[in-house]
């Protein structure tokens, strides 16, 4: 029993390490970020777009081996390639004098990392509606199966941030998890009045206190880098500081009681209600009104981050990893209270 | 202590009813919430001089409506500190000392809620650029159904903090303003929108959501009191 003790405590601490590692060596896949000029006219003029992630340029690979083309409407407008550099492409590109849409969408075929998309990286002024002129027109190359490796998907506005899904989502998960435990604990201690069950509410609440304020001080960092600002009023984000300042509300009710007898009973009927209202405000509510935060709206999983193979490889041990933690951490935080109570009581 | 279904409805409207009748006889508790109330609403119009945006107006209804709520609910359970307590634990069964108390409750604040509203209108007017309400219903609808959601989370609280000894007004508060915040982010909302005259689909699950939220915490108020009554 207790090799298995051993064995999990240090697989989690190994899972992290792991997560970690993985997590922060990973490179980005390639993906265009940023078009210049604003916005073009028509005639010859240059254009340029920056990039971030692995560099798409490799060893042995020439300017010739890309193509870069713009679309407007369902027409292909095409360029002319001027400078190919690792994180930077720029080109001419002659705009007709009519065009579908003033609106352009980039593509950028690679030999090696794929096609590369930005969505509206131009917007054009002064040219009549209609389509483009069949003599400035492309048709699509040919496309490689893109040779990618370990690597983390590229998602707009997301971008190097993703590697936080490996921290933000494991922690909520962890916190999940262990206030439930709080939960059933707090039924059975009200079932019964046994001691020990108030002994494992005060532990889980306590751990999971943490690791929500943890999961809230990641989610603030990822929203000042995604949304623009460290803190937005969303429902989703609205629910989970109510709930960190509910379960805060737990721990100021068993300090106010101090050493009454009834703090078990009294503790556990607040602690089922908070999980209640936990579950109202994080897994309903959120669902049922608009919200920044992906996985909601009427979508229950994150599909949105499109997990892809890579980010799974690294996700599922941090889920398991911090769970763990956060599980070691509570029987520690109980063993704590075993003794406590010993050391008063006998 | 009979229970059953129809016993606890009698307890109930016992309970009740004979709040009902110390509120009167002690006038100067319900006249001290209704002074509370309406000096907030003075201190506001003062505060706000004549220029309110409906958000800005929106929030110190709100505030005020908080702040009144707490005083008039946070007492609910104050006679029962004493000798009292220990007569209603033997005769009275305590699902229905809750309702009743709920019931009480609910009639308390629905008065304090016009009696705010009321104020607010008189001494502040509508929020400036609107003439009057564009949706009276529905704004009644959202006070009426805002102080409702308030109660009920109150109530529970209360009777939660009531039962520590020491400094139990200032726990009531600490306890109770995380757990109002989802009804106040929702009733603020649906205010908001029954002022300036949202089109009725884009608030259609407000009064829902707020009346799903106050359905669902006094039916675990009723559940889990038993437990914190017998403590």
């Amino acid at each position: 029993m207790s090799q298995w003790n051993r064995l999990w405590k240090f697989g989690s601490i190994l899972l992290l390490a792991y997560v970690v590692v993985r997590g922060f060596s990973t490179p980005l896949q390639p993906g265009l970020v940023e078009a210049e000029p604003n916005a073009l006219s028509e005639g010859r003029q240059n254009i340029s777009f920056l990039a971030v992630g692995q560099p798409f340029l490799r060893p042995g690979e020439k300017e010739s081996d890309f193509q870069l083309i713009l679309k407007s409407g369902n027409d292909l407008l095409q360029t002319e390639l001027t400078g190919v550099e690792p994180h930077k492409v720029s080109a001419k590109v002659n705009i007709p004098p009519s065009l579908p849409s003033p609106a352009l969408d980039a593509y950028l075929f690679t030999p090696s990392v794929g096609t590369l998309f930005l969505g509206n990286a131009f917007f054009v002024e002064g040219t009549a509606k209609g389509p483009i002129p069949p003599d400035f027109q492309t048709a699509i190359p040919e496309n490689p199966a893109p040779e990618l490796g370990f690597s983390f998907p590229y998602q707009p506005n997301i971008m190097e941030s993703i590697r936080n899904l490996l921290w933000h989502v494991p922690m909520w998960f962890a916190m999940f998890f262990v206030m439930g435990i709080g939960f059933f604990a707090s039924l059975a201690q009200l079932r019964t009045g046994q001691v020990h069950w108030d002994h494992r509410a005060e532990a889980a609440v306590r751990t999971g206190l943490v690791f929500g304020i943890l999961g809230l001080i990641t989610g603030s960092l990822w929203a000042r880098f995604t949304w623009g600002a460290w803190w937005v009023s969303d429902p989703q984000l609205n629910g989970a500081l109510v709930t960190v300042l509910l379960y805060s509300g737990y721990m100021v009710l068993r300090a106010a009681m101090g050493d009454d007898d009834r703090v078990g009973r009294l503790s556990a009927v607040y602690n089922v209600f908070a999980f209640v209202m936990l579950v109202i405000l994080l897994m309903v509510l959120p669902r049922y009104t608009e919200s920044l935060h992906p996985g909601k709206d009427g979508n229950p999983g994150f599909n949105s981050y499109d997990l892809d193979n890579s980010l799974r490889a690294v996700f599922y041990p941090a889920v398991i990893g911090w769970g763990a933690l956060c599980y070691w951490m509570y029987s520690l935080r109980l063993r704590m209270n075993r003794i406590q109570h010993h050391l008063l009581f006998q | 202590m009979a229970t059953g279904f129809s016993t606890t409805l009698k307890t109930a409207l016992a309970v009740a009813s004979m709040e009902w009748r110390l509120e009167w006889r002690q006038g100067h508790q319900l006249a001290s919430v209704g002074l509370f109330a309406i000096a907030s609403v003075y201190v506001a119009f003062q505060a706000a001089d004549h220029e309110t945006a409906t958000g800005a107006w929106t929030a110190m209804l709100w505030l005020v409506y908080l702040f009144s709520g707490f005083t008039a609910v946070g007492r609910l359970f104050d006679r029962e500190r004493s000798s009292t307590r220990r007569y209603l634990q033997w005769t009275v069964e305590p699902m229905g000392l809750i309702v009743g108390k709920l019931a009480h409750a609910v009639l308390t604040t629905t008065a304090l809620t016009a009696l705010v509203f009321a104020a607010f209108v008189l001494f502040l007017g509508w929020p400036s650029g609107i003439e009057s309400a564009s949706r009276p219903g529905l704004l009644i609808l959202s006070a009426w159904l805002g102080g409702f959601s308030m109660t009920t989370t109150l109530v529970f609280v209360t009777a939660m903090a009531s039962q520590v000894q020491s400094g139990s007004g200032a726990l009531g508060a600490v306890l109770g303003l995380p757990l109002l915040l989802p009804q106040l982010i929702l009733v603020t909302r649906f205010t908001r929108g029954a002022l300036d005259g949202t089109p009725w689909g884009m608030l259609g699950e407000l009064p829902l959501f707020l009346a799903a939220l106050s359905a669902g915490t006094s039916v675990i108020a009723c559940i889990l009191f038993p437990y914190i009554w017998r403590a």
